[in-house]
């Protein structure tokens, strides 16, 4: 079966909107420099927890800093977690979920145990442990978020390429005399590469919600700027009327990043399962 | 006793015969078959000493060399201790005499006798060739060519003598009057050297006991005539019956590649051979003895390919393939046949090394397999069912075929991609080069599968059912394709199929499995003509056949439980003698 994902992104309108959002919050979080004169950890001339106005689009924060400002470098580091956590996790998931099948015997075994384990504990836990010992930073939350992500990932791999290596050209490659390293290049990854996408996309969401999870908690690196840790200090001020526009646009925010990645990664699971299209309404 | 040593004939330049020994006894008819400028007349007209070319060797008739002889002593001989029947009735026959004046004179030249003695001589030999006497009486221009036919028999026979050589004696006959003549000619080589030059096969196997092969004035396969028509060792003898037509034979036919060429160095054959060697461009080889045949072959004949012995693999409870042997020779075609569940796709997947056996063993050219390497990839190679899955379909059909290149890293050479897509007569230009195999119609994917297997040049191609999934004009083409490529490349084919009446049309051999193990395995025609098996019978009566009442049937899987150990319970078949009788005549008329 012939899969093409960007088409199938692009073809539903789910699709479309999911992207439209994450490329709104890339944008921002691109042209962050262009968007706003200030520096995210810079103390303005303005008075702490002043309204919107002409010269601070959301304010300022107790520490005199420019929420909006503050907001659009965050989406830096949300998205620097969501792209680094996918491809990490994505490439662990691969290789381990791969070669598990193509090798099959006690390397498989090994590994799947290992699967097994570490699906069977809950891994906010272990995160929220390691985290509040090792106060990590942007590399590091990226590492440790993928460590946790990547079994999951790489069960479903693992089962996608067992079905693939009994399809006929993989027999026909071997026919030719192809090692196991010219099969699993030219004709199981690139059949892999939908799966494998929709796994990326799924460990990207929930690696931006970790990394708010954790900032909020506050066991992140306090230097890093993050939505998270936004919301944390924001939420100690409930009682003034700045959570108006220093809470409520945090977590627009990023319900925006989250909302974009569930519809993109929904919309390429229902190309990937022709058992959940709907014959082709468009939803 | 008739001994022919290193006979060797030159007219001017040309060397028609290079080397010929023949040792014939008492009751041996020897058949010579071969084609045109093979130098059969030749030879036959060197044994009665009537060429003047150049000839040097022996020919030693009851001790006395026929080529040292003086002329005077060989027209003793001639017509007396060995005569010969000419191939052209009209033209040896002389017109202004009666038929007995001939024979009269035939006789009267050698043993001078009174007439009356002469008269019952020739009347008693007129009996013998089936004329009356008033055929006796009439003229040459009065009888037809089987009579005229008929007289040079009595002519040659009339001193009765010791060798009997015919040169071609029913090429100009029509078939029924061939019968006869042929007939009588059995009966007049009974006690005698008989030595017949021909090019029909059929007639040669209906009246010699012996045969011999002669190509480019050698000869290439000599032994017993039924061993070598059903069992031919040699390339050339195969490639020549494959060609002849005849009632028996099923497989369609297929020429032998390229033309014969008088002046070849080392084997006479080897340009047109597809198993020849280095070694057979420089030297010719000698006729030797090969387990009871005479054959003239560097490699001892046909290259036996792969040989299958006592393969075994059990899937959990099921034994999917139960102690089988095969053996395939190069350039051949073996249909294993049976239906879906028997193990001939697990048996040629265990060949293909893509199953591991559990016990026996494959030797491919005497070699026993191990695990596969790349250089039995390249000899061995297999097609798929279904075509458009067994290419991958990230790849276009360019980068497809050129696959295995890249795998056993052989560079990428455009030369061998246009040349094998020629070969499956399939377009080189880049529109359908960039094309993707969902894009391609059954037929072309299949071709491309194909292409995309002959680009290593293998030896063997496995075919699993190959064209089941294709619609019937298309797969009358893609079987054309495969048998066209046998016959230029000698590639030996293994058709898996459950389909017999297809098998019956490509196959030389047949081999019959059921439930793991094979039950029957033999010559197509000799199988489908006498099934020793009942299973074999019932696959042959589901088989595509137009039954009485005109209707084509096409050939349905049997299903589950539908035959099932049938010998056990062969009174079942009993109990419906209609369809017995109908496939014993289907079976006749067929």
């Amino acid at each position: 079966m012939h899969i093409d994902p960007l088409g199938e992104v692009f073809g539903r309108s789910t699709g479309r909107i999911g992207l439209l959002l994450l490329c709104l919050m890339v944008g921002l979080a691109l042209f962050a420099p262009l968007l706003t004169p200030y520096s995210p950890s810079q103390r303005t001339d303005a008075s702490a927890f002043s309204p919107p106005s002409h010269d601070h689009p959301l304010g300022t924060n107790d520490a005199r800093q420019d929420i909006w400002t503050r907001l659009i470098y965050g989406a830096r580091t949300s998205l620097s977690v969501a792209v680094g956590v996918a491809l990490l996790s994505g490439l662990i998931s691969a290789t381990i979920g791969s070669t598990s099948a193509i090798f099959g015997g006690i390397y498989d075994r090994f590994w799947m145990r290992v699967v097994d384990a570490m699906l069977a504990i809950p891994a906010v836990i272990i995160v929220i442990l390691v985290a509040t010992y090792l106060q990590p930073n942007l590399m590091l939350m990226i590492v440790l978020i993928s460590a946790m992500s990547w079994p999951g990932g790489a069960r479903v791999i693992r089962a996608q390429t067992l079905s693939l290596k009994e399809r006929m050209h993989v027999s026909a490659a071997r026919t030719f005399g192809a090692g196991w390293r010219h099969i699993l290049c030219r004709h199981i990854l690139p059949d892999l590469g939908p799966v494998l996408l929709a796994i990326m996309i799924q460990d990207a969401r929930a690696a931006v919600f970790m990394e708010a999870g954790l900032s909020f908690l506050g066991i992140a690196d306090p230097s890093m700027i993050s939505w998270g840790k936004m919301m944390q200090y924001a939420r100690v001020f409930t009682y003034l009327d700045v959570w108006k526009w220093w809470l409520l646009p945090t977590g627009i925010a990023l319900s925006i990043t989250l909302v974009g990645l569930s519809l993109i990664g929904y919309s390429l699971e229902t190309a990937l399962d022709p058992r959940l299209k709907d014959n082709g309404r468009g939803a | 006793m008739l001994d022919i040593e290193g006979l060797k004939v030159s007219f001017g330049e040309r060397e028609v015969l290079k080397g010929v020994d023949i040792h014939l006894e008492r009751g041996d008819a020897l058949s010579i078959i071969g084609e045109s400028g093979a130098g059969k007349t030749t030879l036959a007209m060197s044994i009665m000493g009537l060429l003047n070319g150049g000839c040097s060797g022996r020919i030693v008739l009851q001790g006395r060399d026929i080529l040292e002889m003086e002329e005077s002593r060989r027209r003793e001989i001639r017509g007396d201790v060995m005569a010969m029947v000419f191939q052209n009735v009209e033209d040896a026959l002389d017109p202004v005499y009666t038929i007995s004046d001939q024979i009269e004179e035939a006789i009267l030249v050698h043993h001078p006798m009174d007439k009356d003695r002469l008269r019952l001589r020739v009347d008693h030999l007129l009996i013998q060739v089936g004329l009356s006497r008033e055929k006796g009486d009439a003229y040459p221009h009065q009888l037809s060519g089987g009579e005229r036919q008929r007289a040079l028999i009595a002519m040659a026979l009339a001193n009765d003598p010791q060798v009997l050589i015919l040169d071609e004696p029913t090429a100009s006959l029509d078939a029924m009057t061939k019968a006869e003549i042929l007939g009588l000619l059995r009966e007049s080589m009974r006690d005698r050297i008989g030595l017949v030059v021909t090019h029909d096969i059929s007639a040669a196997s209906r009246i010699s006991n012996r045969m011999a092969v002669l190509y480019s004035g050698r000869i290439l396969e000599m032994g017993d005539t039924k061993e070598v028509l059903a069992r031919p060792l040699h390339p050339y003898t195969r490639g020549l019956l494959r060609s002849s037509p005849n009632m028996i034979t099923t497989k369609d036919l297929q020429g032998i590649p390229g033309r014969m060429n008088p002046g070849v160095k080392g084997c006479p054959f080897h340009p047109r051979c597809t198993q020849h060697l280095d070694r057979c461009t420089r030297e010719t080889p000698m006729l030797r003895d090969v387990g009871g045949r005479m054959i003239a072959c560097h490699r001892g004949g046909i290259v036996p390919l792969l040989e299958v012995r006592g393969l075994c693999r059990s899937f959990g409870p099921l034994k999917a393939v139960d102690g089988v042997d095969l053996n395939l020779c190069e350039g051949e075609t073996l249909a294993l046949v049976g239906q879906s569940g028997s193990g001939k796709t697990t048996l040629a997947r265990m060949i293909m090394g893509l199953t591991r056996p559990d016990s026996g063993e494959i030797r491919l050219e005497g070699e026993p397999l191990g695990a596969r390497s790349k250089e039995f990839y390249r000899r061995v190679q297999m097609i798929y069912q279904n075509p458009r899955e067994s290419i991958s379909h990230r790849m276009n059909v360019a980068e497809a075929i050129m696959e295995p290149l890249d795998i056993q890293g052989l560079g990428r050479s455009r030369e061998k991609l246009e040349r094998v897509l020629d070969e499956v007569e399939l377009s080189s230009d880049p529109e359908f080069l960039n094309r993707y195999s969902h894009h391609l119609s059954g037929g072309e994917a299949q071709r491309v599968a194909i292409a995309r297997a002959l680009i290593l040049d293998p030896k063997l191609l496995i075919a699993d059912e190959p064209t089941s999934a294709l619609d019937s004009s298309v797969q009358a083409k893609i079987l054309r394709l495969l048998m066209d490529l046998q016959e230029r490349r000698g590639l030996a084919i293994l058709l898996v199929t459950h389909d017999l009446a297809l098998a019956r049309k490509v196959s030389d051999r047949m081999a019959v499995m059921k439930d793991g193990r094979i039950l029957e395995e033999g010559l197509t025609s000799d199988l489908l003509a006498s099934p020793k098996h009942q299973y074999t019978r019932e696959l042959m009566e589901s088989a595509s056949a137009v039954n009485d009442d005109g209707v084509l049937v096409k050939a349905r899987r049997p299903k589950e439980g539908e035959s099932d150990c049938i010998e056990e319970q062969s009174f079942e078949v009993c109990r419906r003698p209609g369809t017995w009788q109908r496939m014993i005549r289907w079976m006749r008329s067929s």
